[in-house]
């Protein structure tokens, strides 16, 4: 382990103790200081939700934003700096639920940033209600007669919009998750980590032993085979493999915008002449 | 003046109604004349009725007028639906299958079959407009060049094709006169024309905004689609969001990294952008919104016009923070709105909303002096070097005036944390009563200087014994009526609002003490500015002039609806 403690703030953390949010930041940390990104040219945005809290425990730049909004504030961030190095902190209920909509649209854009999803399945923040990855028949104080929708498969949904780097990680696998999210930050374009945790206060189902027993991590040597990724991210809940189910070739959104300027557009320096050249060319006066 | 005249293209959706509409807009303000246009279109692609209304006149026009001088009518419904406005002067140039006879304005002239003798039925509105240019009594030298002016980009052959259309539309009607022949007379122009879209659209590439984002919504997609263009030529990305929510995070996302961004919509794609009109409340990030108001509720007439959405605006979010509205009611006062609302958001780090409508950024008003670029952007950012410690920058720290100093993330060693949480003045997120109320008192205490920026109203005759006031773009129809029912001798003056909100209270009790009644002009159904007056100054206004049918308010809707309150 690399020594992280330029990461660390002094802002008090309130988690449950034993929630799974401590692995993954544990292992953000490490993967940070492993890919050598300075607190100062790092951007971490968030939604809303236990997860969502997580830049507050990060020394980095910080947007905590609205319940399900990261994904397309963090695109607006990038278009205005493309040399923004961005994590997507968000949570089942935040990106697979409340962000839906942005989440598919996100990897149609293949916008570069990396995305962490806290997968506890179970809203824990609002105490206990299903989230869009319970299992069926899951009981909760909401859902007293069980979860009667399927859950969503985050990874399979990306694979089928055509994600580039899709993993699965765990919270209590923190040296493999840090690779997952070493390999994921190198990526250009749209990378996503769905990362199991478990809710010590509210999922009573898929507990870390429950985890422990079944989570398997993989190697994957074909990391281009869409099939062979879909088949992973599908696999059986007896078996769950973890690792890098796909990290494809991608072309990154700021890359497919036609004449965006090299500098990022935040440095670009106002420029009377271009300006006028604009409003000179549809005013005839 | 001497010269005041309308002429109406009517059809249907697909026959190229606008096109006739800008052709001849573009002639008459080439022969000098002031001109004002009104598209006037159903939510569809083809079929139904259109029409464009274009004003010509001698002085300054910038409101549709009530009764038409020249209708040309594609079509026999075009005719059956405005037979009523047309003056006792006026001809109608109407292809229909069977000549009306039952009227003596109505001359037939087979626009379509005349183009098909020509080569396609497709330019049947280039004989139409060759024609109505031709009893206005325009040389075919000035249809010449318009049409050159029109189609000179286009692949080779639409020009040649047009212009033969326009021959034969021209001697189609070779021996009619109307009474009045503008055309026949030219001068140089007295400006050039322009929709009320491209003024914000130019304003906002004035302001340096560097991302907008949008979702396709009538009546603000035009805005969006003229930046659009200009891609590529300046350091600017529009890009279309998967929904208005989407594009409104996304220019936060954009303000908070660092640039100026904007989103364009209606009232309904505004509803959605609410939440996060709210975040860019509480994150103090700086946005500029144009909301091109239709009417409503849900989806409405969604190509029409409204005032409606006021007290939307000004109150929409949950709980209290200070944001700017304007609402412009001229080309110029767009343009230079637009800039003032992202100056202003971003010296105040609040949202600025800019409320116009469908009448305004649809139609074409005449532009008489040219809009000129900002010698230098103000940014209203710090940087590193301009604070003591860097390293323990606060975002939100506590100020006099409530503004704290804004750094950007990623840009130095000051780290920029935001929450939309409540939050203390590092960002971090808190619950304790004294940060709580530290951030509301911060950010209520912008307000008294947000006041002093907002523009006092313009006002005509403002000692008359009764003032019509409006808001946004009733301007020019409302001066209009003031000046008609003057004529008639009625002691009436009018007052104008642009800067809404904050609303400036303290001056308008003192511009409206001496006034004995006020009428509220207003396209919406409860009139909701005379409500915004009433809360913030007490005053109340006597009566209202109300109209929500989703067309624009003619100055004589407005002359008419007085002179009835004066004969009650």
């Amino acid at each position: 382990m690399t020594d992280t403690k330029k990461y660390d703030t002094n802002f008090k953390n309130q988690w449950c103790p034993g929630c799974g949010n401590f692995g993954i930041l544990a292992a953000m940390k490490d993967a940070l200081a492993a890919r050598e990104i300075p607190p100062e040219n790092l951007l971490i945005v968030s939604g809303i939700g236990q997860a969502a809290k997580t830049p507050h425990f990060i020394q980095c730049n910080m947007f905590h934003s609205l319940h399900g909004r990261a994904l397309p504030l963090a695109l607006g961030a990038k278009l205005a700096n493309r040399d923004l190095n961005i994590i997507v902190n968000s949570g089942d209920g935040d990106c697979y639920g409340e962000g839906g909509n942005h989440f598919i649209h996100a990897i149609r854009r293949n916008t570069d940033l990396t995305l962490l999803v806290h997968n506890n399945q179970v809203y824990g923040l609002t105490k206990g209600q299903a989230s869009p990855t319970s299992s069926m028949g899951m009981t909760t104080p909401l859902q007293p007669r069980g979860v009667i929708s399927t859950p969503i498969n985050g990874p399979a949904l990306a694979l089928t919009l055509g994600a580039g780097f899709v993993a699965r990680g765990f919270s209590g696998c923190q040296e493999h998750l840090s690779r997952l999210i070493q390999a994921a930050l190198s990526h250009k374009g749209f990378s996503m980590i769905d990362i199991l945790q478990p809710c010590v206060s509210f999922n009573k189902i898929n507990t870390h032993d429950w985890y422990k027993e079944r989570v398997k991590e993989m190697d994957n040597p074909n990391l281009n085979d869409v099939k062979k990724a879909m088949e992973l991210a599908t696999a059986d809940s007896d078996r769950i493999p973890i690792g890098i189910f796909l990290a494809g070739e991608s072309h990154d959104f700021i890359s497919r915008i036609p004449d965006f300027k090299t500098r990022p557009l935040v440095s670009i320096p106002y420029d009377k002449q271009s300006t006028t050249a604009v409003l000179e060319s549809v005013q005839s006066l | 003046m001497t010269i005041d005249m309308t002429i109406k293209i009517g059809g249907a959706a697909g026959q190229g109604i606008q096109t006739v509409g800008t052709l001849l807009t573009q002639a008459c303000c080439n022969a000098g004349y002031h001109v004002m246009g009104v598209n006037d279109f159903e939510s569809r692609i083809r079929g139904g009725h259109s029409f464009f209304q274009l004003r010509i006149s001698d002085v300054p026009v910038n409101a549709p007028s009530h009764q038409v001088d020249l209708l040309i009518a594609l079509n026999e419904e075009s005719w059956h639906r405005h037979q009523n406005q047309l003056k006792d002067t006026a001809m109608a140039l109407i292809d229909s299958g069977e000549p009306i006879e039952s009227d003596d304005r109505a001359v037939n002239v087979r626009f379509a079959k005349i183009a098909g003798q020509t080569g396609s039925k497709l330019y049947a509105n280039t004989v139409a407009a060759a024609a109505g240019l031709s009893v206005l009594g325009a040389s075919f030298d000035l249809i010449e060049s318009i049409l050159t002016l029109q189609f000179k980009d286009k692949k080779q052959g639409v020009l040649e094709k047009n212009m033969s259309a326009a021959r034969q539309g021209v001697e189609a009607v070779e021996k009619m006169h109307l009474e009045t022949r503008p055309l026949s007379k030219t001068s140089a122009p007295k400006g050039q024309v322009m929709a009320g879209a491209m003024a914000f659209s130019l304003g906002a590439v004035a302001s340096d905004c560097r991302v907008a984002a949008f979702y396709p919504m009538s009546p603000a997609t035009g805005i969006m689609g003229n930046l659009t263009a200009w891609t590529g030529q300046i350091p600017l990305v529009v890009e279309q969001a998967e929904d208005e929510i989407a594009a409104v995070n996304m220019t936060i996302g954009a303000a908070f990294a660092g640039v100026r961004a904007m989103t364009a919509t209606s009232g309904g794609g505004f509803c959605l952008m609410t939440e996060g009109l709210g975040l860019a409340g509480m994150t103090e990030t700086p946005i500029v919104i144009i909301n091109a108001q239709r009417p409503g509720p849900a989806t409405g007439l969604p190509t029409r016009t409204a005032q409606g959405d006021l007290e939307f605006v000004v109150h929409a979010s949950q709980d209290d923070f200070p944001r700017f509205v304007f609402a412009p009611g001229t080309l110029d006062q767009a343009f230079e709105l637009t800039k003032k609302a992202f100056k202003l958001s971003e010296q105040f780090q609040v949202p600025a909303i800019i409320l116009a409508d469908q009448y305004l950024v649809d139609s074409l008003f005449l532009l008489e002096s040219k809009f000129e670029p900002e010698n230098e952007i103000n940014r209203f950012i710090v940087t590193d070097s301009d604070l003591d410690e860097p390293g323990s920058y606060h975002r939100y720290q506590v100020t006099p005036s409530g503004v704290s100093p804004r750094a950007l993330p990623c840009q130095g060693e000051a780290l920029v944390l935001v929450s939309s949480d409540e939050h203390r003045e590092d960002g971090h997120i808190s619950e304790e009563i004294d940060h709580r109320n530290a951030m509301v008192d911060k950010r209520r205490a912008k307000l008294p200087d947000m006041l002093k920026q907002m523009a006092e109203p313009t006002e005509e005759f403002p000692d008359a014994d009764t003032l019509l006031v409006g808001w946004g773009s009733t301007a020019g129809a409302l001066t209009e009526a003031v000046h008609t029912l003057r004529q008639q001798d009625m002691n009436v003056g009018c007052m104008l609002f642009t800067d809404l909100w904050p609303f400036p209270a303290e001056t308008v009790l003192k511009r409206f003490n001496q006034t004995k009644r006020i009428i509220a002009v207003e396209q919406n159904s409860t009139s909701q500015f005379a409500r915004l007056l009433r809360v913030e100054t007490g005053m109340a206004c006597a009566d209202s002039i109300l109209k929500y049918d989703g067309r624009p308010f003619t100055p004589n809707d407005i002359v008419q609806a007085v002179q009835q309150m004066e004969n009650r």
